[in-house]
Parts: structure tokens; C-alpha cells; sequence
């Protein structure tokens, strides 16, 4: 269960590790904005080759980058084939039924595989080089002007911190509990779609109830060391935006002028 | 002598179930006071009642000449830094430095000066080359370690474990254990301790043990006057530590005469 890579944070001292987080957060946003008006080779490439620049700028190893995509490899596939079979168009290579490949079909897949795989590297390149303190601290910072609509942006922030600092321990949990079970017989991946649904609940419930306790525990061990009220507290992550921040906005302006000149002057 | 914690006639019920009546302690400052009693004889209840996360029906709770109520709760719990049995479900920062400043931001230290108190909170116990790393990636010895930076970045007047090396390995045990020692030295009496534990072993370390049963104090001196008290700590469902223990079934030796196989089966059945 360690290889989980989605959040996970590895510290570091790149050029991309220092930028503010709100940065990396809008940044990430445009680009994903950018991306999705790509519709042709030339301009998926230049993405991709944007996205792989970043990559090598984080000096981290692609191998996490590789697991960071593994876990949603289903959801991949899943697209994938619906796009394949579904989409209408000419010649047709292959028809059964109302299931048919076309040559469209073939290259829209290949499209959309394209644009999930670079979103989740862009969100993994967020995630890897920020701290989750540091991303909530963002998001507390950058959602701010709700807090006159009364949205308690703080407490919501500091919610998805630690939920996000939960998110391992309750994936370990799940696993423990499942080889618990396992070893006393029940089986998550054998019969029909109901009784496979029923062999969950009796994995929610243990889990649940340890969720509760640990929430109890956690809330006891914030009160003892001081908490009273999220917005009434300094921060430990100061996010301060500098010329490097500038710098990297004005590079993803030129990624987006180059994306559209690339759109309309090269037709492939 | 100056009292640390001062507990007057405290009651206290769960749900119409009566647990502390009439209970009186005191604890003097600079002390270790090790708290034992078996499980569920209310050591946890008392930490509770005297960091204000439940309230007593009646009585008094003094810190530090401060009586505990609900308009001085947080300056008392100001005094005092707790470290719970869990590793994980005391981490609330997604690093180890997210986690010690987490009690920092709390009581609105400067960011600037934070990153010197982590460091040095972390050096005291030992896990200052660990502050990027997340909890999953340390012993649960390591997390219990942090959880007493965090308290101790707040410079608290008293520390209380309950039963802090609990979940731990022996290997996890024997480090916080020694981290306690060191601490006690480096901060003398200006620290006082309370560690609440069933590990028999962990007690004699402290100045003071006080036994409880029931929300009652059975016992209550120094280890040797304790552990003199086989059959009373007996009774309420106690162990000796491992070496008193060993010293008196050594001393029941049987009279008559054994050969080696017979001396060997009497002192294998010593370590049950
Ligand atoms: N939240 C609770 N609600 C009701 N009873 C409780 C609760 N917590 C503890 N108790 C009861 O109070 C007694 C003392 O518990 P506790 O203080 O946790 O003991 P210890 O820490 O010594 O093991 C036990 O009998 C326990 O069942
Ligand atoms: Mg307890």
C-alpha cells in the first residue's frame, strides 16, 4: 500500500519544490485549461513536451511519476475502449453489432489517453514537490475572498489536510481488515455484482468505527496542544510569491501563445 | 513544596457509572510520579479530567495554583503537554516539522521563529535529521518520539504519557524510555512527569508510584515501598517488575533435593 503516489509528497530542493504553491496550483489549473483545446498531433506534443520538461525540472525519478499513474490505469483503460467502440465516423475497420472501431475512433482514443495521462503528471507534479500543509495553505489562501460569503475557508482547509495526512493510514487500514476477513473465508472477488456489494458492508463497519476513534483521538490530541479556532492561528508554511513565481507564469504565457499558434498554423 | 497538580475530593461518573469518589492527590513539582493500575481502573479518565477534556462533577483540580474551570481551561492546559497511547492518531501534521508546528500555530508563535523551535524540540528527542518525513514512514518508537517534540515546543511545566509506549516494539519502548530519562535530567525540576503505564518496568524509573483501582488510590510511594507490596498489587490485578518478581520466586525455592532436570523444570516454570 506504499506505492500509493496520489498526495504523496517527496521532498526536495528543485526549482519547482520552491515556487509558491499557489503558483504551482493556478499554473497547474492553466495548463489543464490549455490542454484541453488541443486537436491535433502537433499540439498534444507540445504539451506532452511541456509536461516532460517539468518533469525533469522536479529532478525527481520518473519511476514515481510511473506509479502516480498506475493506480488510475483502469479508469485509463475504461475511456479508452468506450472511445474506441463509440465513436462514430469513416472508414470503418471492423463493425459487430453496434460496436464498431472506426479510424477516428482509433485516434480519439489515442487523444484522450494522451490528455489523462498528462493531466494526472501535472497533478502529480503538484502533489509531489508541495507539501500537503502547503497545498491547503494555498487553497485557504487563493479561496479567501469566500470567507466574506461566510465559507469558514480555514476549517476547510485545515479538514483537507489532515484528511489528506488520513488518506495512507486509511488505505492500510482497508487492507488489514480485508486480509482479516480473507483469512477467515470471505472473498471480495468471487460471485455476483450483489453478493460482492454485500461482502463490503462488512468491511465498511470496522472501518468506520476505527475512522471514529481515530477522529476522537485526534481531536483530543488537537485540543491538548492548543487548538481552539482555525483562523486564529499563524502559519508555519509562509507562502510568499517571488520573482522565481513570475518567472514561471511568464513561461506557461509563452507555453500558451505557442499552444495556439501551433493550433491554427499546423495542421497535423 | 510546590504542588504541580492538586486534586481535592474529585467525582466523577460515566453515564450514572460512578468511577472517582472522593479522589485526593497531590503531585509535587519536579517529580516523576508513575501512574499504575490494570486496565480500566481509570488512569486515562484522570489525565482527561485534569487537561479539562471532560469535566468533573465535582471537586477541585489545581495546576499550578490554578483551579481548573471553564474560563481558565486553556491556560492550564497551557502547562501541560500530553503524549496518548496511539502513535497515529496523535500526528496531525502530514510531516514531522508540519507536526510540531502544529501546536505552535495554535498559540500564535511567530512563523519566523518556528523553524529554530522545531529544530530544537526535535533535537531533544533525537529525530531532528526526520523532519520532512511523513508518519508512515516512521517506527511507531520514532512517532511517539515526535509526539513528545510537539509537546515539548511548548515548553509545558508537566508532561503526562498515557501509556505512550503501549503499542510500541520493545525496541520503541526502550527508546522513548530513554528519551524520558535524558529528559528528566536536561530539564531537572522544572519538569514535572506523570507517566501512566501497566508495564511494571517502566515504573520503577519514576520518583513516586501511585497505584489506582476503581478511581481509588490503593498504593502510593517510592518503588521499593511499592513493589515491597507483592500481594496488595496482586490483588489489584498488578504484576512486581520483572526483577523484583524473579528475586521473590527465587526466595520460595523448594526444600527438598532436585537433579539438574528437576532444577531446570522448577526455573522454566519461574517465567510463565
Ligand atoms: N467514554 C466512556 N464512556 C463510558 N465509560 C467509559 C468511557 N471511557 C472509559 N469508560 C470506563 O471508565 C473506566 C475507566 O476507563 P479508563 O480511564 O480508560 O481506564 P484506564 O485508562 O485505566 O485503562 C472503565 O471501566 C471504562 O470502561
Ligand atoms: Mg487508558
Amino acid at each position: 500500500m506504499n506505492n500509493i503516489m496520489i498526495g504523496r509528497f517527496v521532498p526536495g530542493d528543485s526549482w519547482i519544490h520552491r515556487l509558491d504553491p499557489r503558483t504551482k496550483m493556478i499554473g497547474t489549473f492553466i495548463f489543464i485549461f490549455v490542454m484541453l483545446w488541443a486537436n491535433s498531433w502537433a499540439t498534444y506534443a507540445w504539451s506532452a513536451a511541456f509536461v516532460f520538461a517539468m518533469i525533469r525540472l522536479t529532478k525527481q525519478p520518473f519511476k514515481l511519476y510511473w506509479d502516480g499513474l498506475k493506480p488510475i490505469f483502469w479508469l485509463i483503460l475504461f475511456t479508452i475502449i468506450l472511445q474506441l467502440f463509440f465513436t462514430p465516423g469513416e472508414p470503418v475497420l471492423f463493425q459487430a453489432g453496434p460496436l464498431k472501431i472506426t479510424v477516428p475512433g482509433i485516434i480519439n482514443a489515442i487523444y484522450v489517453m494522451i490528455r489523462f495521462v498528462l493531466i494526472i503528471l501535472m497533478s502529480t507534479i503538484l502533489t509531489l514537490t508541495t507539501a500537503p500543509t502547503s497545498i491547503a495553505n494555498a487553497l485557504e489562501s487563493l479561496l479567501k475572498p469566500l470567507k466574506k460569503l461566510h465559507v469558514p475557508v480555514a476549517e476547510l482547509a485545515l479538514m483537507l489536510s489532515i484528511a489528506l495526512r488520513f488518506v495512507p493510514l486509511l488505505m492500510d487500514e482497508t487492507q488489514k481488515i480485508m486480509n482479516a476477513q480473507k483469512s477467515r473465508g470471505m472473498s471480495f472477488s468471487t460471485g455476483g455484482p450483489i453478493k460482492r456489494a454485500r461482502a463490503i458492508v462488512p468491511l465498511l463497519i470496522p472501518l468506520f468505527v476505527g475512522a471514529l476513534q481515530r477522529a476522537l483521538d485526534l481531536a483530543n490530541a488537537m485540543e491538548v496542544r492548543g487548538f481552539q479556532d482555525a483562523t486564529q492561528r499563524t502559519k508555519y508554511r509562509i507562502l510568499s510569491y517571488g520573482s522565481e513565481d513570475s518567472k514561471a507564469f511568464a513561461g506557461l504565457f509563452i507555453f500558451s501563445v505557442l499552444f495556439i499558434a501551433i493550433k491554427f498554423f499546423i495542421k497535423y | 513544596m510546590v504542588k504541580a497538580i492538586e486534586i481535592n475530593n474529585l467525582k466523577y461518573s460515566y453515564d450514572e457509572q460512578p468511577l472517582f469518589n472522593d479522589f485526593n492527590l497531590n503531585i509535587e513539582a519536579g517529580q516523576w510520579v508513575a501512574l499504575v493500575g490494570h486496565n480500566g481502573s481509570g488512569k486515562s479518565t484522570l489525565a482527561k479530567l485534569i487537561l479539562g477534556l471532560l469535566v468533573a462533577d465535582e471537586g477541585q483540580i489545581i495546576v499550578f495554583d490554578e483551579q481548573l474551570s471553564i474560563e481558565s481551561v486553556h491556560r492550564v492546559r497551557a502547562k501541560i503537554g500530553m503524549v496518548f497511547q496511539n502513535p497515529d492518531n496523535q500526528f496531525v501534521g502530514a510531516t514531522v516539522a508540519d507536526d510540531v508546528a502544529f501546536g505552535l500555530e495554535n498559540t500564535k508563535v511567530d512563523s519566523s521563529d518556528m523553524p529554530q523551535k522545531i529544530d530544537a524540540a526535535l533535537t531533544v528527542v533525537g529525530m531532528q535529521d526526520f523532519k520532512d518525513r511523513e508518519p508512515h514512514t516512521l517506527s511507531g518508537g520514532q512517532k511517539q518520539r515526535v509526539a513528545l517534540a510537539s509537546v515539548l515546543a511548548l515548553q509545558p511545566k508537566i508532561i503526562i504519557l498515557d501509556e505512550a509506549t503501549a503499542m510500541l516494539d520493545p525496541d520503541g519502548r526502550m527508546t522513548v524510555m530513554e528519551t524520558l530519562q535524558q529528559l528528566k535530567q536536561q530539564f531537572g525540576q522544572n519538569l514535572t512527569l506523570i507517566t501512566i503505564t501497566h508495564d511494571m518496568d517502566e515504573a520503577t524509573l519514576a520518583d513516586r508510584v501511585v497505584v489506582i483501582n476503581d478511581g481509588r488510590k490503593i498504593l502510593d510511594g517510592t518503588p521499593a515501598k511499592v513493589f515491597s507490596q507483592r500481594r496488595v498489587l496482586h490483588d489489584n490485578g498488578l504484576e512486581l517488575p520483572f526483577a523484583n518478581e524473579l528475586a521473590y520466586q527465587l526466595d520460595k525455592k523448594p526444600e527438598d533435593y532436585m537433579d539438574e532436570r528437576e532444577l531446570i523444570q522448577w526455573l522454566s516454570t519461574l517465567n510463565k
